[in-house]
């Protein structure tokens, strides 16, 4: 037995050293591991969350939304939280559209979740619900789905672009996510105290696009309803301004009703579209005077092991009669005129085989050959638009060179990108020019070739009365498999609109119409009337009215002062036709002394049509008033410039006068 | 002996105000980030009221809706062009 003295020293020792150890240890956890250990107990105490950045808008030319990003929430439910399970559960269910067994399932679970997304007016009643707990997320929104679908694209279901302008310009709209740190309890609940943000998110830029939404619903319904009626395969309409290269509307939809970029992605033999461009080449190079006829060969011409029919055979054809019939053996036989030199670099120089540079993930360059690779009658077969593929918006492209002076610019989707939230402008699209393609004369001499086509030629169904329209017919046999398919064909239609300084121009190609005629005089043209109806008709449509009026046939024989002045007005529209209907003769109204806008008016309620000769009042028309004339017919309303001058100057307030029948 | 219970009750005192502050801070800093979610929240509810709002304007405005209307409820029609008619307003009469 150790004496107390020295065990007294041994519970001593044992203690320093209990109490060095215990040093020791607080030396390694809090000097040599502190750090890591830190680490750990902020990672318990706190969480770092991402902070979404708002994606940028998608608006039309004039600011109507196409694609917007907003607030919507997942959805928690934690059953054992809920205060009255029986009238929660009924409010949960009907804000969130769930059944009684879903709703029942729920319940069972210790935490159901509903991912939606759910909008916040859908939740907003669930807020103060205890038991439900709320997770935001961004989504994106397109107002009218329908709109433009295939040309903006959507987000896949990860939030990351993926297809269309979406995609394209999705370094400018997605914008950077911030990051934040947030207390939470030690079941992971977040505090609701402040968010200690490292680093703001920074929302997406607005894309102002260049599309016009009005005009792409009128594409859209007027291509659906084409291809309802014809019982085609697919089509395609491109609406773009030839002097910017800003594509305005663009429609395309398959048989099934879904929609895809096929204006960009899908090519096409244009057939008798691209005799204009042979013309183009001939024109420019002076191989052709108005005068040079050739013969038409009776509708039937064997050339180099090939025959070239015509479906409307002449005896003699100049170069208009070639593009205004849409011969077949006129063109090729003036293009032999050509090296195939020239002739490939004329397609080349319209665009054809390259790409357009237009701002979509996806693009065709189609298929043009070098003259290495032609075969003896690859001539002939490229000035009918055969042996060479393009896509409906190089055909647009190609044909706005003409309507733009002979010089062809890059298309364009987007006019402006602006900083969020109204913020400043920081692009905007201006003009860019690819090179010339024709001379300013060739392209006016072009567009005159274009326009006999629609007054006296294949495109008269695509005439209006008081509008000249320049256009071009093709139908073409379609390529299946590689071969010529038998009773199939490609209906396609180009329009400038006015012929004069044009401000549109359109694309129509219908594949394989199946009902009535297969031609496009028959199908692409009347479409293409339909839609520019429609346009003059609405009032938001990207199209400069004063322009027109003074395009306008009736409207020129009346120059207004000067341009700055102009106020464009349609005739009122709901129009009032007249109770007795159309076909009796009726007399026609004195409207001398009214205003233009009320002697139309009071004309149209009588069921004439009109046509204007001059501005400012109404003097006489022709047939006089009080002559009858069929409803339905056109009535010539002359106008006086001066009377209102003459009514001014006198100091007297403008004649007016309550319409006659 | 007294001198020493004067400290200790200043500590006291400077302790007790210390965590009295803090816990103030913290308290209308919770209030304020509730009012704040609360505020995003009504936020929110009114762009989604917004949206809504324009998406059933638009749907009203669109020729698929409008067109149909107005041909059976007014006997109206879409103008052919000529019945369009522009006219060219002399220059200051804007």
């Amino acid at each position: 037995m150790a004496r107390p003295a020295v065990r007294i020293q041994v519970v001593e020792f044992g203690v320093l050293v209990g109490l060095a150890l215990l040093v020791g240890r607080a030396a390694q956890v809090q000097i040599l591991h502190g750090r890591r250990w830190a680490e750990e107990a902020q990672a318990q105490r706190t969480e770092r969350i991402v902070l979404q950045a708002r994606r940028g808008t998608l608006y039309d030319r004039h600011g109507t939304p196409l694609a917007v990003t907003q607030e919507t929430y997942h959805v928690g439910i934690a059953p054992n939280e809920l205060r009255d399970p029986a009238a929660d559960g009924a409010l949960i269910s009907r804000r969130l559209g769930l059944t009684a067994r879903t709703w029942q399932e729920a319940l069972r679970r210790r935490y159901a979740y509903f991912a939606g997304p759910y909008s916040a007016l859908e939740v907003q009643p669930l807020r103060s619900v205890r038991g439900v707990h709320l997770e935001s997320v961004l989504n994106r929104f397109y107002p009218d789905p329908a709109v433009a679908r295939a040309t903006i694209g959507r987000l896949g279901d990860d939030g990351l672009a993926a297809s269309g302008l979406e995609r394209t310009l999705d370094s400018l709209l997605a914008g950077r996510a911030g990051a934040a740190v947030v207390l939470k309890d030690r079941a992971g609940r977040e505090y609701e105290s402040p968010a200690r943000v490292i680093a703001p998110p920074v929302p997406g830029l607005d894309v102002v696009l260049t599309l016009d939404a009005e005009l792409q619903e009128i594409a859209q319904r007027a291509l659906d309803d084409a291809l309802r009626r014809m019982d085609a395969d697919a089509g395609d309409v491109v609406m773009l301004d030839p002097g910017t290269g800003e594509v305005l509307a663009l429609a395309s939809r398959q048989r099934d009703g879904s929609a895809r970029p096929s204006a960009f992605t899908d090519t096409f033999e244009p057939g008798s579209l691209a005799k204009i461009f042979a013309a183009a080449a001939l024109l420019s190079l002076r191989r052709v005077s108005p005068t040079d006829h050739v013969s038409g060969e009776g509708g039937k011409w064997r050339v180099l092991g090939r025959t070239i029919t015509d479906d409307d055979p002449q005896p003699s054809l100049t170069m208009a009669d070639a593009i205004r019939v849409s011969s077949n053996i006129a063109i090729a036989k003036f293009a032999a005129r050509l090296t195939p030199a020239e002739q490939y670099a004329t397609l080349r120089d319209f665009g054809f085989g390259a790409f357009t540079g237009i701002e979509f993930p996806a693009e065709a360059t189609g298929r043009l050959r070098p003259p290495s690779e032609w075969t003896r009658p690859s001539a002939a077969s490229l000035a009918m638009g055969y042996e060479l593929s393009v896509t409906p918006i190089q055909v647009a492209m190609a044909y706005g060179a003409l309507a733009n002076d002979g010089l062809l610019l890059q298309p364009t989707l987007v006019r402006e990108v602006r900083s969020a939230s109204g913020g400043g402008v920081r692009y905007r699209h201006r003009p860019e020019p690819v090179r010339r393609v024709v001379s300013r004369d060739v392209a006016a001499a072009l567009r005159n070739l274009l326009r006999g086509v629609v007054e006296r030629g294949t495109g008269t169904e695509a005439a209006l009365t008081n509008f000249p329209v320049a256009a071009k017919t093709g139908t073409a046999r379609r390529v299946v498999n590689g071969r010529y398919a038998a009773g199939e064909y490609t209906a396609s239609f180009a329009a400038l609109f006015p012929a004069d300084q044009p401000q549109l121009v359109l694309v129509v190609k219908l594949d394989n119409p199946h009902k009535g005629s297969y031609f496009a005089a028959q199908t692409a043209a009347p479409v293409t009337r339909s839609m520019l109806e429609q346009a003059l008709a609405a009032r938001t449509v990207a199209l400069d009215r004063a322009r027109l009026s003074t395009a306008a046939p009736r409207a020129t024989a009346a120059p207004a002062d000067d341009d700055g002045g102009l106020v464009p007005y349609v005739v009122p529209w709901p129009y009032q036709p007249d109770s007795a209907g159309v076909g009796p003769r009726r007399a026609v109204p004195d409207v001398a002394g009214l205003g233009m806008r009320e002697a139309v008016r009071t004309l149209h309620r009588r069921g004439f049509r009109v046509a204007l000769r001059g501005w400012g009042v109404a003097e006489h028309t022709w047939p006089a008033a009080g002559d009858s004339a069929a409803a339905g017919s056109m009535v010539t309303l002359f106008a006086d410039p001066h009377a209102g001058d003459r009514v001014r100057s006198r100091g007297a307030a403008p004649p007016r006068r309550g319409p006659r029948r | 002996m007294a001198k020493g219970r004067h400290w200790v009750a200043l500590w006291l005192v400077a302790f007790l105000v210390t965590t009295w502050l803090v816990y103030a801070r913290q308290t209308a800093a919770i209030r304020a980030a509730r009012e704040l979610a609360d505020l995003r929240a009504r936020r929110a509810n009114l762009d989604g009221h917004r949206a809504d709002l324009e998406r059933r304007v638009r749907a009203a405005e669109s020729r698929a809706v409008l067109v149909p209307r107005a041909q059976a409820r007014l006997g109206l029609h879409l103008p052919s062009d000529s019945e369009i008619v522009l006219v060219p307003a002399p220059s200051g009469s804007r």
